[in-house]
């Protein structure tokens, strides 16, 4: 009696165990891959890239389609996104202007909480770098030199809700200094000025400074990361160097629209975990520098929360008009 | 020395049959983007670029950078012969070009630009392999100040592109300057001129203001010439169909002053091509025994712009390939392709990979002999689309500006812009405006006006940043010249009718 009641439950356990795999999504045809960019623009590559890793490696049944919805500094993307409701076919590149954009655009009609958040890919470290022949050898330096001389260092970079100014903001804050920023709308203007003896300073992506720190036009002070970049064992972060400011991430990941069961959601999931694990995704990784940022769909819900109130006061603090 | 020894190394990579034959795809396809308005060889390379993950990352260079020069060989074409700007930097091209084929030269204009093209590409070239570590470190040199001077000075250029009336000119360009700043302003992130819709944050592209005005207008206001039944002539023979000695004479300078001019505007990261054709354009015209002629189909009005335009291609690799700063588009897209590969283009780039540098520079080389081989014997062919009735010729233009400007954005919002901008055109034609003022104040209008914000924000709001700095000082002189020069001009015509009435 006692056995075979075992025996039942065992089995009712052998087929809840098994149910989800009857239910289970699948695409069927073409999965629509939505990027804010044009061809080219980075969400566009890393999407190309991706798509091609899922062919090469066979992981997913169909072909990921990319999708270019660029314009309206990625808000058309998003409301495609947002607009899709219900569709198990759509999934999108996400990045931290679509947390941070509609809270400066009275013209959004959607944000991020208008999709389903699926996974979070990479994280992108960034340097703090001088030129090789500034007086700052440290961060130290340049931000005393800063307060000593207020407004008279200047910084290059992008927009002002851009993570360079970001980055300017919370070390004005932490420390009473000030200097000038002026934004550049192409990474490769800003290092052209701080090159030239433009600027003093830039928030520089690793990848774009590694030849100018080799060829030793550039001097790297701190980083803006979590730990040390395997790159750059040597330059200390910006809490390390004694400066007590969040960490300012740069994020990139996958949503989809709203309206669609929780085994669709975990299909991507699954399809994005495996996609990480391939070794030419961690090739990726590591020739970029990015940090690996897999995280799931529930976490990544909080992450948004918390990610958009922190940017919120950080760009009213900014000086930008915040609008919601 | 040490550049001969390269480039003798580079063409033996690059004359490997594979290479050759990647350098042919890429040129080939180039070409027939260039020849398509609406997608641009960004586009082409960035859509292509999964591709060449499984090729050597050589040939993969010297494909995508034939796609880059090859869609400005192409450009041209439907710019001559049907005022459709292929790609942006044609749009100066359109100014005399399209006159050229209305006065059934159109042949000859599309085998200038070939010329043209072939000369100054490989001007660039040279260029690129010789100057390329010290010319990097002139650019550098180029701050804020000294692109707000060179962009006065191209704006300056109006006098030049002016027609009759020098205010209707003026007015024209104030518009374009206007368009220029619509959208999110990068300093501030706030909207301008965006009337409360998403579709105008990102301003209005310029392609679309490009075909709208010059192709829409143009078929709109011949329309109206209906029953006259002019067909464009198209001379029998394929004589007829080439520049003459003379043609080709008069250009003889223009091909120097594309080649010249096009390369340093590219060496500076953050000019670009279609700034290079208009300043080209200016300068022939202001050296020009005849400026008055410029505009209604003279040969180095085509051979200055198209020069310049590839040229260009030569000077903006300087940057790219020695510091790994992009300055347009196209350059960005080929810098995130060579990360894919795995290579980054900086200051150790030709040390490093020598075999990649020299292979690209003598593929070059290669490339540009094969465009002008594989365009000469076509231009027949293109010619031939003169002689389509109007009936069915304007028809097909509107087609290919509507299907161009969808392909840039694939947005229904820009083929509505494109119509308004189409009836603009054709009403600027109708009052007599110049079209050409428009986009020069469209192209330098945004870069102008960071250039500006930005020199002030180094100088904590200080004018003098721009006379204090001698290359930003020279340009800006020379800028004051050009502004004052009609008015010499006029003074002096004044004066030379009060003498003849005095005597």
């Amino acid at each position: 009696m006692k056995l075979r009641s075992s025996i039942i439950i065992a089995a009712c356990a052998a087929a809840l165990a098994a149910a989800p795999a009857w239910a289970q999504f699948k695409p069927t045809k073409p999965v629509e891959f939505i990027v804010h960019t044009g061809p080219g623009g980075g969400a566009d590559v890393l999407a190309r890239f991706i798509s091609q890793v899922f062919e090469k490696e066979n992981l997913a049944p169909v072909r990921f389609q990319v999708s270019n919805r660029d314009g309206g500094g990625g808000l058309r993307a998003m409301a495609y996104v947002a607009e899709k409701k219900g569709d198990t076919h759509a999934i999108a590149v996400f990045t931290g202007n679509w947390l941070t954009n509609p809270l400066t655009r009275a013209e959004a009609k959607y944000t991020i909480k208008d999709m389903t958040p699926v996974v979070r890919l990479v994280l992108e470290p960034a340097l703090i770098a001088v030129k090789a022949d500034a007086p700052h050898k440290t961060l130290k330096d340049f931000i005393d030199e800063a307060k000593a001389k207020p407004k008279t260092l200047k910084q290059s970079g992008g927009s002002i809700t851009s993570r360079d100014n970001v980055v300017r903001q919370l070390l004005m804050k932490a420390t009473g200094a000030d200097w000038a920023y002026i934004s550049f709308p192409g990474g490769g203007e800003r290092i052209a000025a701080l090159l030239g003896g433009h600027v003093n300073m830039m928030v520089v992506e690793p990848q774009e400074a590694g030849e100018h720190i080799k060829a030793g036009n550039m001097r790297v002070i701190a980083q803006v990361s979590d730990k040390r970049l395997a790159g750059f064992p040597n330059v200390p972060t910006i809490q390390e160097a004694g400066f007590n400011i969040p960490n300012v991430e740069q994020v990139r990941g996958i949503v989809m629209p709203t309206g669609v069961a929780p085994d669709v959601i975990a299909y991507y999931e699954d399809l994005f975990q495996r996609l990480t694990k391939t070794a030419t995704w961690r090739k990726y990784l590591d020739d970029q520098q990015f940090q690996d940022g897999y995280m799931k769909s529930a976490e990544l819900a909080k992450y948004f929360d918390v990610f958009t109130d922190q940017m919120r006061d950080i760009l009213t603090e900014a000086g930008a008009k915040v609008v919601r | 020395m040490e550049a001969l020894i390269g480039l003798g190394q580079g063409f033996a990579v690059a004359l490997q049959p594979m290479n050759l034959f990647w350098c042919f795809i890429g040129v080939f396809l180039g070409t027939v983007i260039g020849v398509l308005p609406g997608l641009g060889p960004a586009a082409t390379i960035a859509m292509l670029l999964p591709l060449t993950f499984n090729m050597p990352p050589t040939s993969a260079v010297i494909m995508l950078a034939g796609i880059y020069y090859g869609a400005k060989y192409g450009g041209s074409t439907t710019a001559i012969l049907l005022n459709v700007p292929g790609e942006s930097a044609s749009v100066v091209t359109c100014l005399d070009g399209y006159q050229m084929a209305r006065k059934g030269r159109g042949g000859a204009a599309l085998g200038i630009a070939a010329i043209s093209s072939f000369v100054a590409g490989t001007f660039g070239v040279l260029g690129l392999m010789l100057l390329a570590p010290p010319l990097a470190k002139f650019a550098l040199t180029f701050s804020s100040p000294e692109y707000f001077a060179l962009m006065s000075l191209g704006l300056a250029m109006v006098v030049l592109l002016a027609g009759a009336s020098m205010v209707k000119a003026l007015l024209a360009m104030l518009v374009g300057l206007w368009i220029a700043s619509m959208g999110i302003d990068l300093f501030s992130d706030s909207a301008r001129f965006t009337f409360g819709t998403a579709h105008l944050l990102d301003g209005i592209d310029f392609v679309v203001v490009a075909i709208g005005v010059f192709a829409l207008g143009e078929v709109l206001g011949n329309m109206e010439k209906r029953g006259e039944g002019t067909l464009l002539p198209v001379p029998k023979g394929l004589r007829n169909l080439l520049p003459t000695m003379a043609e080709l004479k008069a250009c003889r300078f223009a091909f120097v002053n594309g080649s010249v001019i096009g390369f340093l505007i590219g060496v500076l990261p953050g000019a670009g091509s279609t700034i290079a054709s208009f300043i080209s354009y200016g300068v022939e015209k202001a050296m020009s025994k005849h400026p008055e002629k410029f505009g209604t189909g003279v040969p180095e009005g085509v051979a200055a712009p198209e020069g310049a335009n590839n040229s260009e291609t030569g000077g903006s690799l300087v940057p790219l390939l020695t510091l790994g700063i992009p300055g347009s588009g196209t350059t960005a897209i080929l810098l995130a392709a060579f990360i894919l590969w795995g290579l980054r283009p900086g200051p150790l780039m030709i040390q490093d990979n020598p075999e990649l540098f020299w292979g690209l520079v003598a593929s070059m080389y290669v490339g540009n002999v094969m465009l002008l081989v594989l365009n000469l014997p076509l231009i027949p062919l293109f010619a031939q689309i003169l002689k389509v009735r109007e009936y069915l010729l304007y028809p097909i233009i509107f087609g290919i500006s509507l299907v161009g400007v969808y392909t840039v954005s694939g947005s229904i919002f820009d083929c509505v812009l494109l119509a308004l901008f189409g009836l603009l055109g054709y009403l600027m034609r109708r009052l007599d405006y110049p079209s050409a003022p428009l986009i020069l104040g469209l192209v330098l209008g945004n870069l102008m006006e960071r250039a500006l914000r930005q020199s002030l924000m180094m100088s904590n709001g200080d004018m003098s940043i721009f006379v204090s700095r001698p290359i930003s000082a020279t340009m800006l002189f020379l800028a004051v010249v050009l502004l004052c020069l009609p008015l010499f001009r006029k003074f002096n015509s004044l004066r030379i009718k009060a003498i003849e009435e005095n005597g």
